[in-house]
């Protein structure tokens, strides 16, 4: 420990620093409050130094990572026009060096030797941010730095928190905008700080300076590169507990027949993808985040299309390895399927393809489209989808024969052979193919069948195969060169003749034509249109049949068998199109629908597949009794074993192959779990008895572990030594024979293990805690986690663990929503996440839940609010309460600004523990921040416990003393009774007691008060009334909607929003209403004051009772003069003089103030001289006083010794 | 039957009344509904028996939320799981099956409550066709504590004992609650150390207790000294309604596990009445016959270490058992429906020399990293 070691040497410094001190007494004070502090120090760093050491420690988890792991997920977000695609572009191109256009759907790069990356990119859509989150690895965040931050990167980072927080890691884009370097520099310290906050201090952001011919600049993208490349990545609690696939293909199986029916069936539709986070096990319930709930039906294990390099020794990848997978994007590379592989001929990059396949012949070709699909097994596979960007590239889809099947030699020399034979083709068939193509832009579509009643025969099952691959031979050959040749026709229709009766019938009705049913090739010809959006078949064949002389009708091989005989008919080519014509068509399409709909139940194609796969397991297996057989029967995991009992539900899946009739009496015997004793051992005999002997611990020990053993072992450890006296060497064992020295070596082996394990143990023992124990623990689990399937094949070990995370597999769902493949979109992602075993199901959730900070509103109960709560995104009402400090759960009209809040809602069952979030709306963007409230779930229930806060009022009729009769409260006597003995209060505080119902009124009671009550007084119940919650469980089905609505979703609106949309207004209680206020002039009486009490207030406070002085009355008044003219002469002429005489009178007086100032100045001046006059003669004085004292002193000092 | 509308959750269906505790209880657990048709449907007295409505009836205490619905005749029915809450529970448990069958399935939902349970179950404690409480005891919660069901209050408590016909016994179990499972690897059962037992005697004379451990020991002492069978003679209030005695015995091993086997006599009028040697001897071979069959989990509680460990961390769990019992295999069978997860069985044959007894089933499974989702967290 690093925290002992510094105080003590620190304390030695101290010591030898300090000056020897002489007393003792000085020395042990010093010593003793050195020790003080130094203790306290001590103690300081020890607790610092454990308290670094824990904060370090996190909970150890058994590591299930596999070996292979799944493809990193990279999340590229930001808003709109910040870079996305340009980053992920030039990532893929820094890693692969192939450069891709549209960015849709995941793409799946191999990055390193170890490390292979999917890129997403996420849109503006909350809902596909969300998902995201959920799903990321890595979140690559862009930031416009030129703009700042923008609402969305704040959404993401709070959803990222709520769902577990990925690694972020922000990139500064657009920082090139800024001409200014010292605003740059600070706008990136500013968003860096910013970013901080949000993530966490430190968090990677990387800056991307500029653009270069639309590329960012190469070494910057390099370095972001290697970042990604080595980063590692923190276990999230919901991703490694539950298996998830990120989709990056999907296809449409739904019987093309079913579909055309009715377009909006359902779908079977098979998903392709990376498996993550836990084990998925098939027949397990899934979510689709944007759809809903589903059942797997189905899960294969594919090849993985983007493998990691073989293990080698070297540095980097080559060229070879560098892959890139993204069927959605339009980049595949090989995909190989559970039927078929697909292949992806880019014109740019083919130098893989090349190899494995055919080199491309014809450079006329490659401007063309062309697509083919062959679809060996499943009858409904016509329907297609891939995403085809409107993208230059040419891409061929081409058959191998399936991978599970052995391809005999015979077929795969044919398969060369017909390679060649295709090489060779006429370039003028081809240009014949393209004028049929271009005439009629046309699709040659024919509903493809399979049937089988019957189980087959091994031997034919291997003839089929052959029989299979032969065919699929010829079709691929058929597609390779684009059409077919004549030598290929001659063929077929030799084939042609061995159709037996059924075949016959077929051919009077469609002319020529010969249809067979069991299996199809089917080869679809598209020029340039996508799949999906062809119309239906027949319009389009039929004009390509009638504008054509001759066409070709290239690649429907169509066969058939039966439980009897097989039967196969290649044609593929056709002439004479006059004598086919609509109306020939139409009668093959009956007949295929006829055919179909005989056989409804039968076509099990690929279950029968399945089977014969079982059998084969079985078969190898059969020579040991195998008591797994016996347990789990002879079928495997997920599919029927005896079909004919198809109608029973799941239950029945999973038939025991045991007698009918014992099982009959089996379903309903006794129901218990003692085991019977076997009778055949009688205990009275020795040899039973001796049977079981070293089970005691009397008997016989095992080598390893008996006690002699462990002695001699013991002594071997220690036995081996050499007399250094004597040079004399001790054996314990003298080892000479050839044989035994295998197992001497083994001992010494084991001797040496052990030893080291002793010195571990030992060595370990003093700072062993609890963590490292545990830790150890959890490592010994995940050893023995990968050890213990490690030997067995997939096959096997997917029945027994589940598919591993890692594994690239094909998940087939049946009935999703038709809208899902029609409006599918490959920018918004699909996400398969895994759901646990209660997960499935729906109840009540308690959560905890808090407004968000930055949501500008409050949230009100009973106001429909979106989930996002585990995969699920939902809309459901909350009830928001508070608990009170009794545990009552009391309901809240509004969530609490600042705090939080209790909310139950009716929802699916999620773990506790599990974060949420909360939206009001996911449709379109606003401005503000559209995260309203986050949460976690605390409790999982069938039952809720929330109550509302209910007052009864009632009012006294009549009173006695303490008791009163109170009405109104209630309505009937019974109502009363229920509330006998129930406290209650009136409002000004006196609180009382039912005491029991009166007869009349109805609904009266009387009740005992603490205090007499008033007639005016209201008498209240305090009641609390359970609340329930409303049982809206609404997945948002975004994925659902059409191509440009899907950020639309919106499901059922508040009151608020409904009333606002239809313009209803409540009425509101006039009480309520805001009106003028009239104030009335308040009046007081006169003041009275007793006449006793007036007489004794002092003068000051006596009511003064004078009247204020009235008009003076006119007698009173002086009467006004009036002068005659002479006097008013007179008046003036005084008037006159009198002012002038005033103003003599002033300017005499302002002169005389003036020389009396003047005066006054002088003698200021004169006395001011005196004083002058006298401080120097005062001074002169003192001057002399001061010089003759001195004198004075110092005569007297000199006369002193003088006087001595 | 329109359940919940868009949810995953599918359910399951099922023939005859046989196993009808298994489906219930793993319904439970899962979470999937199950339907139960054609019980009886063919018998004189058709639909379900006394016993099982009272099963249902327990289950619908300790859940909350369940749906359960039977048919007018009693030959269907239809079990929509609720969550397991717990708590106090009192059950008045249907003569006809001792508590043991009941209790046998709350042993398997009891750790998976929202709240402790406390479950008093009255009834028969000791019947000839069911494992006693006794048995239950000594195996079965030592088991439970190797997957980490420990703690506080994990007990199992005889406070009355009723034998069959006339019960009268009570049975207090308490176990607290638990989050997660923890993975074992019982793959050594090591070898027996000691052997313990309870010859019990209610309503007889209190001697027949001694005569039964008499006869045991006489039986075991050719392999082991160390044995020691309590005598547990209750009376008055605690001695239930019938006379019967029994005993039941335990063989402990080095590595902790418990191997065992039981004997009670018929109850009275049914059937010839035994002696207690004769109830003693046989008894101690029974344990031989439990020795020989050998593992590390006795035969009666195999299906209990199985369904523990598929309820396990995502992490292997390795178990070795004894030829596994047509219940177990049924039972294999169940958790295949319910929880998707199929065992790896390797059978172990023993090897010449070796005198261990016969077979060994060595079980390996994955967990399904199931978590109590019914507990709070506050």
């Amino acid at each position: 420990m690093t925290g002992d070691a510094t105080p003590k040497r620190l304390q030695f410094s101290l010591l030898s620093a300090w000056p020897r001190p002489s007393t003792g007494q000085f020395c042990s004070d010093l010593l003793r409050s050195l020790a003080a502090v130094w203790v306290a120090y001590w103690v300081h760093c020890v607790f610092r130094a454990q308290d670094i050491k824990t904060r370090k420690h996190h909970i150890p988890l058994v590591d299930r990572m596999p070996l292979e792991p799944p493809p990193v997920v990279i999340v590229v977000v930001g808003p709109p026009k910040v870079g996305k695609s340009t980053l992920i572009r030039c990532l893929i191109k820094n890693f692969t060096r192939q450069k891709l256009g549209d960015i849709c759907g995941p793409v799946t790069i191999v990055s390193g030797k170890k490390r292979r990356l999917t890129f997403v990119e996420c849109n503006n859509d909350i809902n596909t941010m969300i998902d995201l989150a959920k799903v990321a690895d890595l979140v690559l965040m862009l930031i416009d730095a030129s703009f700042g931050f923008e609402m969305e990167t704040f959404e993401f980072l709070n959803i990222c928190q709520v769902h577990g927080f990925p690694r972020v890691m922000g990139v500064l884009t657009h920082l090139d905008s800024f001409k200014n370097n010292k605003t740059l520099r600070k706008t990136k310290k500013n968003l860096k700080h910013r970013f901080w906050t949000e993530v966490y201090q430190g968090a990677k952001l990387f800056y991307l300076s500029g653009m270069l011919y639309g590329e960012y600049q190469t070494q910057e993208v390099k370095n972001l590169g290697r970042f990604i490349s080595v980063m590692k990545f923190r276990p999230l609690v919901w991703q490694t507990s539950h298996p998830y696939v990120l989709v990056d293909r999907l296809e449409d199986l739904t019987n093309p027949e079913k579909v055309r029916m009715d377009p909006r069936c359902d779908r079977t539709v098979s998903l392709y993808g990376y498996l993550r986070g836990a084990h998925l096990k098939n027949k397990s319930q899934l979510h689709i985040p944007g759809v809903g709930d589903f059942q797997v039906s189905d899960v294969n294990f594919l090849p993985d299309p983007c493998p990691l390099p073989d293990a080698q020794k070297k540095r980097a990848l080559n060229e070879k390895e560098r892959l890139l997978y993204a069927p959605m994007a339009g980049v595949g590379g090989l995909v190989y399927d559970k039927d078929a592989v697909y292949i992806d001929l880019p014109a740019s990059h083919s130098r893989q393809q090349q190899v494995s396949f055919r080199p491309v012949t014809s450079g006329a070709r490659l401007t063309r489209l062309l697509w083919f699909c062959v679809f060996l097994r499943e009858p409904g596979l016509q329907e297609e989808h891939i995403w085809d960007p409107n993208s230059q590239r040419e891409r061929r889809k081409v058959v191998f024969p399936g991978e599970e099947e052995n391809v005999s030699e015979s077929s795969s020399d044919e398969h060369t052979e017909s390679e060649t034979m295709a090489e060779g083709a006429p370039p003028s068939k081809i240009q014949k193919l393209e004028e049929v193509k271009s005439c009629g832009q046309s699709v040659a579509e024919l509903p493809a069948f399979a049937d089988s009643n019957d189980e087959l025969e091994k031997s034919e099952e291997e003839d089929e195969g052959e029989d299979e691959s032969e065919e699929e031979n010829e079709v691929g050959r058929a597609e390779d060169s684009g059409h077919c040749s004549e030598e290929e026709e001659e063929e077929s229709a030799d084939e042609e003749v061995n159709t037996d009766g059924e075949s016959e019938e077929d051919e009077e009705q469609g002319g020529s034509l010969v249809c067979f049913f069991m299996k199809i090739c089917l080869v679809y010809a598209i020029s340039d249109i996508i799949f999906s959006s062809v119309q239906p078949p027949y319009q389009t064949i039929s004009e390509t049949f009638c504008r054509t002389e001759e066409y070709i009708f290239c690649g429907g091989s169509l066969c058939i068998w039966n439980t009897t005989d097989f039967l196969r008919v290649c044609f593929l080519g056709l002439k004479g199109t006059s004598r086919l014509g609509l109306r020939g068509f139409h009668a093959l399409h009956q007949l295929v629908s006829a055919f179909w709909f005989a056989f409804p139940g039968a076509l099990r194609w690929k279950e029968d597949l399945q089977q014969k796969a079982a059998e084969a397991f079985l078969r190898q297996q059969e020579a040991a009794p195998n008591l797994s057989k016996v347990v789990y029967g002879s079928g495997r995991v997920g599919f029927t074993v005896d079909s004919d009992e198809e109608d029973e539900e799941l239950g029945g899946l999973f038939r025991v192959s045991r007698p009918h009739k014992s099982k009959r009496l089996q379903t309903n015997s006794v129901d218990c779990s003692r085991f019977p004793p076997d009778s055949s051992l009688n205990w009275n005999l020795e040899e039973i008895l001796d049977s079981i002997r070293d089970c005691f611990v009397t008997g016989k020990w095992e080598e390893g572990q008996d006690a002699a053993t462990l002695l001699k072992q013991d002594d071997e450890l220690y036995g081996d030594f050499e007399d250094m006296e004597t040079g004399e060497v001790h054996k314990s064992q003298t080892a000479g024979q050839q044989e035994e020295e295998e197992v001497q070596k083994n001992k010494r082996l084991e001797k040496k293990r052990r030893l080291k394990e002793r010195f571990n143990a030992e060595y370990d023992d003093g700072d062993a805690t609890y963590f490292d124990d545990l830790k150890e623990e959890m490592q010994k689990q995940a050893e023995l986690n990968r050890a213990e399937f490690e030997e067995m094949d997939d096959e096997t070990r997917v029945q027994y663990e589940g598919f591993r995370p890692g594994m690239y597999v094909r998940v087939e769902i049946l009935s999703l929503p038709c809208e899902f493949v029609a409006n599918f979109d490959p920018h918004y992602p699909i996400i398969l996440g895994g759901l646990g075993s209660s997960e499935g199901n729906i109840g009540y959730l308690q959560l905890r839940l808090k407004k968000h900070r930055w949501y500008d509103r409050i949230l009100k109960t009973r106001d429909p609010l979106i989930f996002s709560l585990g995969w699920r995104r939902f809309q459901t009402i909350p009830l928001y309460h508070i608990e009170d400090h009794n545990g009552r759960h009391r309901l809240l009209k509004y969530t609490p600004q600042h705090m939080h809040c209790g909310a139950s809602i009716w929802g699916p069952i999620t773990p506790q523990g599990s974060g949420f979030l909360a939206l009001q709306s996911v449709a379109g963007t606003k401005a503000h921040f559209r995260i309203a409230a986050t949460g976690v779930v605390l409790d999982l229930d069938k039952s809720v416990t929330i109550v509302k806060k209910l007052k009864l009022i009632g009012y006294p009729y009549k009173i006695f003393k303490n008791t009163s009769f109170i009405k109104g409260m209630f309505n009937t006597v019974l109502e009363v009774a229920k509330f006998e003995g129930a406290s209650i209060r009136t409002v000004s505080g006196i609180r009382g007691q039912i005491k029991k119902a009166l007869s009349t009124p109805p609904g009266s009671y009387r009740a005992t008060f603490e205090d007499r009550l008033l007639m005016s007084d209201i008498v209240f119940l305090r009641s609390w009334y359970p609340v329930t919650i409303p049982q809206l469980y609404n997945p948002v089905t975004s994925l659902l909607r059409s191509v440009g609505q899907k950020d639309n979703w919106s499901g059922m609106r508040t009151v608020g929003q409904l009333k606002h949309d239809l313009g209803i207004r409540n009425k509101p209680n006039t009480d309520s209403l805001y009106k003028p206020i009239a104030r009335a002039k308040r009046r007081f009486n006169p003041l009275h004051i007793p006449k006793e009490l007036q007489k004794a207030l002092p003068f000051k406070s006596k009511p003064k009772f004078q009247q204020p002085k009235g008009k003076m009355p006119r007698d009173l008044r002086r009467p006004c003069v009036i002068r005659e003219p002479q006097e008013k002469k007179v008046a003036a002429l005084l008037h006159a003089l009198g002012t002038v005489h005033h103003y003599k009178k002033k300017k005499t007086t302002t002169v005389q103030h003036a020389k009396h100032k003047e005066f006054l100045q002088q003698k200021e001046k004169q006395e001011e001289a005196k004083l002058k006059r006298q401080k120097e003669a005062k001074k002169k004085l003192y001057r002399l006083m001061g010089q003759m004292d001195k004198k004075k002193l110092k005569s007297s000092l000199k006369g002193a010794p003088k006087d001595d | 039957l329109c359940i919940n509308n868009n949810m995953a959750s599918n359910g399951l269906s099922y023939d005859g009344c046989n196993f009808f505790r298994q489906r219930l209880v793993l319904s439970t657990l899962s979470g999937k509904h199950v339907k139960i048709k054609n019980i009886r449907s063919k018998d004189d007295n058709p639909g379900l028996r006394d016993f099982e409505a009272s099963f249902v009836r327990l289950l619908d205490k300790v859940t909350n939320g369940s749906r359960i619905e039977i048919n007018q005749t009693g030959t269907m029915l239809f079990y929509q799981p609720g969550l397991l809450y717990g708590g106090s529970v009192e059950h008045d448990c249907n003569l006809q099956r001792s508590i043991g069958y009941y209790l046998e399935a709350l042993l398997m939902l009891a750790p998976f409550m929202k709240t402790p349970l406390k479950a008093t179950l009255r009834g028969v404690t000791n019947d000839p066709t069911d494992p006693t409480v006794d048995l239950l005891k000594s195996t079965a919660l030592p088991l439970m504590k190797r997957f980490g069901i420990d703690g506080e209050g994990f007990d199992l408590k005889v406070v009355k004992r009723g034998m069959a016909p006339g019960g009268g016994g009570e049975v207090v179990f308490t176990c607290p609650v638990c989050r997660t499972m923890r993975p074992v690897q019982l793959t050594d059962p090591g070898k027996i150390k000691r052997i313990r037992g309870v010859a019990y005697s209610v309503r007889v004379s209190p001697q027949m207790g001694n005569r039964i451990v008499e006869s045991a020991r006489g039986v075991l002492n050719q392999f082991l000294p160390d044995i020691y069978i309590y005598t547990d003679h209750m009376k008055g209030a605690n001695s239930g309604k019938s006379p019967g005695f029994g005993l039941t015995l335990v063989a402990e091993t080095l590595d902790g596990c418990f191997l065992s086997a039981e004997m009670s006599s018929t109850p009275q009028g049914q059937g010839d009445s035994v002696l207690p040697e004769d109830l003693g001897r046989n008894c101690a071979k029974l344990l031989l016959q439990e020795v020989y069959r050998g593992g590390c989990v006795d035969s009666s509680n195999q299906s209990l270490a199985l369904l523990l460990m598929t309820l396990g961390q995502q992490d292997v769990s390795k178990v070795l058992l004894g030829p596994l019992s047509p219940y177990t295999i049924e039972f294999l069978r169940h958790i295949r429906d319910f929880f998707q997860v199929m065992f790896k069985i390797k059978v172990q044959k023993p090897s010449e020399d070796e005198r261990k007894g016969g077979e060994k089933v060595l079980m390996t499974c994955v967990g399904v990293g199931y978590s109590n989702i019914n507990k709070t967290v506050k």
